[in-house]
């Protein structure tokens, strides 16, 4: 989808094509010229016959700033096209061939860098000769090193993707393949980075001109304009601020130019929280009774506004969680899972989010709460585990620091008193010389070790609910079990609630009570972990369920996989979310979108026109795991 | 490690003395005719470019005049006979205080606006620093220098225009004269550094830790200044560093406009006069400048980031 650029750029466009024109064709303005003396009185202020006065001399600034266009201009877009004729094959052969050019870069860049680029050019342009051509060229050739390393960096980036690197691997030539597939992708940042170049040119140019060292008078230029008329500023200020406030507008609008281009391949970012609280209205939530339970959560929403339509990430989900008992939510990737944890903890990212629903601590509704209050719940109520512990902790803070910090910040405890519990905390989850680990930086342990250090912070506030985003999933195997371990010991010690996030089926029918399935954001099967096992309802659980692959399979056994591939979130099939993929589904399917109903089991949902039968087959694969 | 930037930069110091010392000397122009004035005789100025050198190659000179500079002797200017160096020292102080001040303003306004825009991105804060430092990119330093002259000095009254009082005459009046040429200075940088920082504070901000300290309950001022801030300041020191030889670009511009008897204004006095023992002896001190800085650079990472203390 196309972005768009927005008025800024046309106006900056317009503004830059005006003065262009009027450069060009300033001998045929109806003005006086830009050397003709006393053509108003000296110093006059601005008047509908000299709209920006006259100087010291009676001459007609307009006409001198118009004519001052021409230097600036002219420099401008010469020194840049200067700069890219010889800096962009360089960055292109640099980009393209990387390991032998890189060195050569890299070392031409650091001198590039120390190098007093101005001085050079101040020297340069004095013993030189002030003029045009020695001002084009000096800022010219000051400009590859920036251009090169522009190219450079673009073509490195579209040298790796996919179609050029299969164009090589076809054997295509270099050169073929640098013309047809990396200068037209190049030529985007390019054309964004000359704009920026002539912005920068045309301050140098300015720079020079207002030491005396650009063309020389009688031509006027800008920064020639500034520096004559600030001997007079205080009787005349117009003399000066004429040539500055265009000097000003015409950078601007450079910057401008290049900045929304390159904007066109911006990602979109979104800060701490989002950038407009009160814009979005919440999305409606269904009708349901206040249960009182420890956690409840219903009818729980997540919807992203993208440019390509609502991706619904989250969208409906509902369940009740009592103290002592693990929740499991299962589902592929893409499925909703984490974007359900991360809406019940209301920390969505910020960009286009917009969220429904209501969750309620022991029958009290958070949503509403002030934000203090909301983290005091964060804080001492709930608990977080996340899936990488490799990202999970602060990189540039000590374990000490972090472990501390929600005890100091939370439970108010001083220093050394917080340093004790932090010991006694990492004891706790098993690790060796606390008091030493707490001295140290992430980086300096292992993933197990991380993990255990976050579930210790998880713990620290004494919490009644524990979120665990896929907790083991990026560790080693071996570390996996030690770690669930670890997790289930600290629930059954303090009672906790547990919320566990997993593809791990082994592990959610070790460990869940109950069990939530999701399929693209909504719930299509729930219940006791026992029931939903046995006597699956749902074939999106069946294949799940079928997709574990098994000890006793025989070797060189196919991988069972589900078919096809989840489906994209901005673009749901109609009916049945799973339907395109369901090896059972009929017309129905296509068309009706099946509501969560009850199986004979109690508490045991699903949400299928066509359920499995009895789950035959199924049984025993389950029972094989050793439930 | 150390020792091999330490290596690193002292090629960067050889190459960018000898190649404007090259250039310097390849440019048109005869010091005899500065010198000895148009009238001279050739032999007189033959006389001269004996006993000064000028008949060696070109790398010989470059060879003793580098062995100066290496025990501190930069020669002595042929146009004022003042020893470059002293000439130099002389005016350090100046454009060190310019560039400084300029420094602790930009810093000091920018963290805090970088801080909060990315608070909320796309909010009311970041698109007016967007807005703003656009404009402030798009001001060349001699234009805002002189609104601010017209401003501050001409209409209000409140700063002197120009010139320069020694901190050590009256550190008052030093104050007030190093403050519209530091602010003049200090604009550009306030502009990029807090565009440089608010990109990288948001980048950080959608790492997991932070989503985890939110998750913790800690307070979005917290988790800002002492969670996001340090890990991404990387960008915005190293911006520092590199951008001290774009800033003695703007002081040689704010000392000429500010009459302010620094580096800069040496050095561009020195261009005009072709004196060209101080133009290259201007060249090395900013290059040294420009290599102690990024060394000092580098220390100030590591004490930021800890991984890098382990490379």
């Amino acid at each position: 989808m196309p972005r768009r650029l927005g008025w800024t750029f046309w106006l900056s466009a317009g503004w830059i094509g005006l003065l262009l024109l009027a450069a060009i064709f300033a001998d045929l303005l109806p003005l006086p010229r830009y050397d003709e003396t006393l053509a108003g009185a000296p110093q006059s202020g601005p008047s509908p016959a000299h709209p920006f006065g006259t100087d010291g001399l009676g001459r007609d600034m307009l006409s001198r700033v118009v004519y001052g266009a021409r230097v600036s201009l002219g420099v401008g877009i010469g020194a840049v096209l200067l700069g890219l004729v010889i800096g962009a094959p360089f960055g292109l052969i640099a980009g393209y061939r990387r390991r032998a050019a890189d060195a050569v870069i890299m070392a031409v860049n650091d001198i590039a860098l120390a190098f007093p680029a101005l001085v050079f050019a101040l020297a340069v342009v004095a013993f030189a000769g002030a003029g045009l051509s020695n001002v084009l060229i000096v800022l010219g050739v000051l400009g590859v090193p920036a251009w090169t390393r522009l190219i450079r960096g673009a073509t490195m980036a579209f040298a790796e993707r996919e179609f050029v690197v299969a164009a090589r691997a076809l054997g295509a030539r270099d050169s073929r393949i640098l013309l047809r597939e990396i200068v037209p992708n190049v030529a985007l940042p390019a054309s964004s980075y000359a704009f920026i170049g002539m912005a920068v040119a045309v301050v140098a140019e300015g720079g020079l001109a207002f030491l005396g060292l650009s063309v020389q008078a009688p031509t006027p230029t800008w920064g020639g304009l500034i520096n004559e008329g600030r001997g007079i500023m205080e009787t005349a200020p117009h003399i000066v601020l004429a040539p500055s406030f265009v000097m000003f507008l015409t950078v601007l609008s450079f910057n401008l130019v290049g900045d929304r281009l390159r904007a066109l391949t911006d990602v979109r970012q979104s800060g701490l929280e989002p950038a407009r609280p009160s814009a979005a209205t919440p999305l409606p939530t269904g009708e349901h009774e206040v249960a009182g339970t420890l956690l409840q959560v219903a009818d729980v929403r997540t919807h992203f506004e993208t440019p390509r339509g609502t991706v619904r990430a989250v969208d409906g989900v509902s369940f009740t969680l009592e103290r002592g008992r693990t929740l499991a939510v299962v589902g592929e990737s893409g499925s909703g899972k984490s974007m359900l944890i991360r809406t019940i903890l209301g920390l969505l990212p910020g960009a286009g989010a917009v969220s429904g629903g209501q969750v309620y601590l022991e029958g009290r509704e958070i949503g509403d709460l002030a934000p203090a209050e909301k983290r005091e719940i964060l804080g001492t109520r709930f608990a977080t585990v996340f899936q990488d512990p490799m990202t999970a902790l602060n990189p540039v803070r000590t374990i000490g620091t972090q472990v501390m910090e929600p005890l100091r910040v939370h439970l108010g405890m001083d220093r050394k008193r917080a340093r004790q519990e932090a010991v006694r905390l990492l004891a706790s989850v098993g690790i060796p010389e606390p008091a030493q680990v707490l001295r140290r930086y992430p980086h300096q342990l292992s993933g197990g070790m991380r993990q255990r250090v976050t579930i210790a912070m998880a713990l620290s506030c004494d919490p009644d609910v524990l979120f665990a985003d896929e907790p083991t999933t990026a560790l080693d195997v071996t570390i996996q079990d030690q770690v669930l371990r670890l997790i289930h010991r600290a629930r059954e010690e303090r009672d906790l609630a547990m919320i566990l996030v997993s593809h791990d089926l082994a592990v959610v029918s070790q460990w869940a009570d109950e069990v939530i399935v999701m399929y693209a954001g909504k719930v299509v099967e729930r219940g006791p972990a026992a029931a939903l096992f046995e006597r699956t309802r749902m074939p999106y659980t069946e294949a799940l369920l079928q997709a574990i692959p098994r000890l006793d399979d025989p070797s060189h056994h196919r991988l069972r996989v589900i078919e096809g591939r989840p489906p994209d979130p901005a673009r749901l099939p109609p009916g049945c979310r799973f339907q395109p993929r369901c090896p059972y589904a009929g017309e129905r399917c296509e068309t009706e979108e099946p509501p969560l109903v009850r199986a004979e089991t109690p508490d045991h949902l699903y949400a299928c026109w066509f359920p499995v039968g009895t789950g035959a087959g199924i049984v025993e694969g389950t029972e094989s795991r050793g439930r | 490690m150390i020792l091999r930037k330490v290596i690193r930069l002292l090629v960067v110091l050889g190459v960018v003395t000898f190649l404007s010392y090259v250039m310097l000397n390849l440019l048109p122009g005869d010091p005899t005719v500065q010198i000895l004035g148009m009238s001279a005789t050739e032999e007189a100025r033959e006389q001269l470019r004996q006993e000064m050198g000028l008949n060696s190659p070109l790398f010989v000179r470059y060879a003793d005049w580098l062995g100066g500079v290496v025990t501190g002797d930069l020669g002595t200017s042929y146009i004022t006979d003042i020893p470059v160096l002293e000439a130099l020292v002389d005016r350090l102080p100046v454009t060190l205080e310019l560039l400084v001040v300029a420094q602790v303003i930009s810093l000091a306004l920018a963290v805090p606006l970088a801080v909060a825009a990315a608070r909320r991105a796309g909010g009311a804060i970041d698109q007016a620093l967007t807005t703003l430092s656009f404009g402030m990119l798009s001001t060349p330093v001699f234009v805002l220098g002189v609104v601010l002259i017209l401003v501050f000095a001409v209409h209000l009254r409140m700063l002197p225009a120009t010139g320069w009082t020694p901190i050590s005459v009256d550190p008052y009046w030093n104050f007030l004269s190093v403050l519209l040429p530091s602010i003049t200075l200090a604009v550009g940088q306030l502009a990029v550094y807090s565009r440089l920082l608010r990109t990288d504070l948001i980048a950080t901000l959608q790492e997991d830790y932070i989503t985890l300290a939110r998750a913790r309950g800690l307070s979005p001022r917290r988790i800002l200044w002492r969670h996001a801030l340090r890990p991404s300041a990387i960008s915005l020191i190293t911006a520092i560093g590199l951008n001290l030889g774009g800033l003695i670009g703007g002081a040689v511009i704010i000392e000429t406009l500010f009459g302010l008897p620094g580096i800069g204004r040496l050095i561009v006095d020195s261009i005009f006069a072709r004196d060209y023992l101080t133009v290259q002896g201007g060249v090395v001190l900013i290059s040294v400048g420009y290599v102690l800085v990024n060394f000092a650079v580098d220390l100030v990472y590591a004490a930021v980031d800890p991984r890098i203390r382990r490379a």
